[in-house]
């Protein structure tokens, strides 16, 4: 598949704008970013891999520094080679694709519990790996609220045991 | 009037070598009408933690995400390193690099395997192949120090190299184990009650394995081959094209087809150990120990025991990445476990979880 | 006496599936002669008295694991395999972490290892039937129990216990700052630096050893990291790297490494170059020597 043939495919559907760029890793592999001007695009773009045979890997979110803004990008594979959809949220919601890439489907939940962006039109509620003690979006925080903020960590409690019992 | 049984596997379950957490329905034939999985028992928060730990830490870190496929993840998490800090690694340490990763990956694989012939209650076939993989236990014990955790890269490189001596050492377990090896697959192929257990068994279609995306030895076990290795080499895979291997294709796409399709990376993988060594570059095994890593974002791909791992790394030129998430094989195939038990019987579903070679630490996280 | 039957349950509380992959060796693999302590490994959590427990409890596992302790009858006891389950190791810290085990239950043995060697597995198994039978035959519980496996050995490479060399340290932090699970601690006194290393946080990459820049750092093929809770955090490597006194001004100062010195100068008398005076004597000297 040639990249330039997916952005022909794309270029008429993408309704707002778009950044194409293509990459290569340190082996030459080829690769592409998607860079979307509007996150309501996704769904076009999932629909041009899912006719290429393609899949979805896994999608990537963050936290954009000192900003209320999330960035999450999906990666796509196309018969070996990487496409990268980049996109951004300023209300922490974003378009499902799973129902076009079934692939999608864990990412999506993980971007949900992690970041607290909600993947709307997602066939499924429950969360995947965090457990309902810890406050969703944990990965939001800079320094997390784990208990390493209330003061003592864990490693100091443990330290302060072996500084007393070895001299 | 049909009557539902509900039945509970785990978390904690000697079958089990992960904590995972199944809610079954069954009818009174007892075949699986409705699954579902909790998950979760094994999410470290690996991903917070990456961001708190330097580039250094993060090397053995990363091989923590999972012993099994230990040596992957700090391969990979070097890979994008390097791409964005434009290294170009020594061929000899791309070369010891694919040797590590391969040795990793028979053992990786014939673990995988005896819990099968475990749970298939095939004691004999199980102590054979357990017996099998010692022999490369033994070896990563002598040449990289432990029997799980190699510590064999580092950023730029590795932190090994191997003289002559351990080369031939490398080539004495092979000549051990390949014969032994041979015997099982064909033991694999043909036994009857092995067959009896796996044959027809956790059916993954072909279009289903489509559909979820699955990589690895599922997708080989229902007929798709992704092995990065192939499609996206990387490292010595890229440099040597007659080294990327001759995957095992199998189109029935259960159990037995997926241990198979196992079978033929073991061998292929104990094939390109023997063409790295006897053709060993020369030169240094890394650029530099404590190399600047720049602002910058990369994708990268390589083939785990299990199938594709991706890792995504950004960084902003401080001493600790910015981001850095990852994808394992296991985090895709997943999904396709509940095309596989459904309609099969219950007392298959944790072999049937044993057939996509399960690893829940590196899902999790 | 009365002797009884190990009943082993193994509970993975979130590891990275080391420990229990070798625990699996360590059970079906004959070399490791676990046939020998002639346990048994059971279905259910309730037929248990010897509770092997991996990981560094997560925060889904917590709950489940308080669950499995109710159903167990006394006497029982629990061996902990793995770093992460005697302090949460590498993962300590997480948000998702709320090790390590002993905060739930009372941990009788300690298998310190990433992963321990089979070997060493089985070493705790047998230390944990000995307080099995202790417990039941209502002794007290020794403070150390010898080695039980004597005939265990490991190859020269193995990585097993840390050491330092406390002649080639300079105290430089580097082994502190590579360290990926907060197993080195290096403080400052009125003689000089204090360095440890807990063998219990210890993940035993060799990461130290490595980045090291004068070898002072070193792994020993020991495995012997079994251990009794009591020892818990008394297990630890402590070094003292003394500083000198400048035979100039009197300040206390810490001198260059032997290490660094042999790696840098290798043909000149090394005693000559660096006579035994401080950095800021040393420059003094120095400036006199060159404009003086």
């Amino acid at each position: 598949m040639k990249l330039e043939e997916f952005n022909n495919a794309v270029k008429s559907k993408i309704s707002c704008g778009y950044e194409f760029k293509e990459d290569k890793d340190s082996y030459s592999n080829p690769s592409a970013w998607i860079i979307l001007k509007d996150k309501r695009d996704s769904e076009v773009v999932a629909k041009a891999i899912k006719a290429y045979k393609g899949r979805c890997v896994v999608a990537t979110a963050y936290k954009n520094d000192g900003e209320d803004v999330h960035t999450v990008i999906y990666h796509f594979d196309i018969a070996g080679t990487i496409i990268n959809m980049q996109l951004q949220t300023d209300d922490a919601t974003i378009h499902a694709i799973t129902h076009i890439l079934p692939s999608a489907n864990w990412a999506e939940r993980e971007i949900r519990e992690m970041y607290g962006v909600e993947p709307i039109g997602h066939p499924n509620k429950d969360r995947l790996f965090l457990d309902y003690s810890i406050a969703k979006g944990v990965l939001n925080e800079y320094i997390s609220l784990s208990k390493m903020q209330l003061g003592v960590s864990d490693t100091d409690v443990l330290w302060n045991n072996v500084n007393k019992e070895a001299n | 009037m049909t009557q539902t049984q509900k039945i509970t596997i785990g978390p904690f379950n000697p079958e089990l070598e992960e904590s995972v957490y199944f809610k079954l329905e069954a009818d009174e034939n007892r075949v699986v009408t409705h699954v579902e999985i909790i998950n979760g028992f094994i999410h470290r928060g690996m991903e917070s933690l990456v961001t708190k730990k330097n580039f250094m830490q993060n090397l053995i870190l990363t091989e923590r995400v999972c012993s099994l496929c230990s040596n992957n993840h700090p391969f990979t998490y070097a890979l994008a390193v390097e791409k964005i800090a434009g290294i170009k690694v020594p061929l000899r340490a791309e070369a010891l690099r694919v040797i590590a990763d391969e040795v990793k990956r028979v053992a990786s694989d014939l673990f995988n395997l005896s819990m099968l012939t475990h749970l298939a209650h095939h004691h004999e076939l199980m102590r054979d192949t357990m017996n099998t993989r010692e022999h490369m236990q033994d070896l990563k014990e002598i040449i990289w120090g432990n029997r799980m955790d190699m510590s064999a890269n580092q950023l730029t490189g590795t932190k090994y190299d191997l003289d002559e001596k351990k080369i031939e050492l490398i080539i004495d377990t092979l000549d051990r184990v390949e014969p032994k090896l041979r015997d099982l697959q064909e033991r694999y192929e043909n036994d009857e009650i092995f067959r009896e257990k796996t044959v027809g068994v956790g059916v993954l279609p072909y279009e289903d394995a489509i559909e979820i995306g699955v990589t690895g030895p599922v997708a080989r076990g229902s007929g798709i081959n992704n092995d990065v290795r192939v499609m996206a080499p990387y490292s010595l895979y890229a440099y040597r094209k007659e080294l990327q291997p001759k995957v095992t294709l199998r189109e029935e796409g259960d159990v037995h087809a997926r241990a198979m399709a196992r079978f033929g990376d073991i061998l292929e993988a104990v094939r390109i150990i023997r063409d790295v060594v006897a053709d060993m570059p020369e030169g240094d095994t890394y650029v530099e120990k404590r190399p600047h890593i720049p602002a910058g974002e990369a994708v990268v791909r390589t083939e785990a025991p299990r199938g594709e791992l991706i890792y995504y790394l950004k960084t902003d030129g401080s001493q600790k990445p910015v981001r850095m998430r990852w994808k394992v094989p296991t985090f895709t195939n997943w999904e396709a476990l509940k095309v596989m038990i459904l309609g099969d019987k219950v007392d298959n579903v944790t072999m049937i979880l044993n057939s996509i070679d399960p690893c829940i630490s590196c899902t999790e996280r | 006496m009365a002797k009884i039957i190990p009943k082993i349950f193994r509970i993975n509380t979130g590891s990275c599936n080391g420990c229990d992959v070798e625990f699996v060796a360590t059970a079906f693999v004959d070399k490791f002669h676990i046939t020998s302590l002639n346990v048994e490994l059971v279905d259910d959590v309730k037929d248990a008295n010897l509770l092997v427990i991996t990981g560094p409890l997560t925060a889904r596992s917590e709950s489940f694991l308080k669950n499995a302790l109710t159903k167990l009858r006394k006497p029982f006891v629990v061996v902990g395999v793995g770093t992460c389950s005697v302090s949460c190791g590498i993962f300590r810290d997480s948000y998702a972490i709320n090790g390590p085990i002993d905060k739930f239950v009372a941990v009788d043995v300690n298998v310190a290892g990433c992963p321990p060697r089979p070997e060493s597995i089985a070493e705790g198994i047998a230390k944990g039937i000995k307080v099995l039978e202790q417990k039941l035959n209502g002794e007290v519980i020794p403070k150390k129990i010898d080695t039980i496996f004597s005939d265990f050995s490991a190859p020269a490479s193995f990585r097993g216990r840390m050491d330092l060399n406390a002649d080639m340290c300079t105290g430089c932090r580097t082994c502190e700052t590579v360290c990926p699970s907060t197993a080195i601690k290096i403080s400052e006194d009125a003689n000089g630096f204090i360095h440890k290393i807990w063998h219990n946080s210890c993940c035993y990459c060799g990461n130290c050893a490595y980045f090291c820049p004068t070898g002072a750092i070193f792994s020993t093929n020991s495995f012997d990291t079994v251990k009794l809770q009591n020892e818990k955090y008394s297990d630890v490597n402590v070094s003292h790297i003394f500083y000198d006194e400048c035979t100039c001004c009197g300040e206390k100062y810490m001198p260059p490494s032997r290490g660094l010195l042999s790696k840098s100068y290798i043909k000149e008398d090394r005693n000559k170059l660096n006579a035994a005076i401080c950095s800021k004597c040393r420059k003094e000297e120095n400036f006199k020597r060159m404009y003086g």
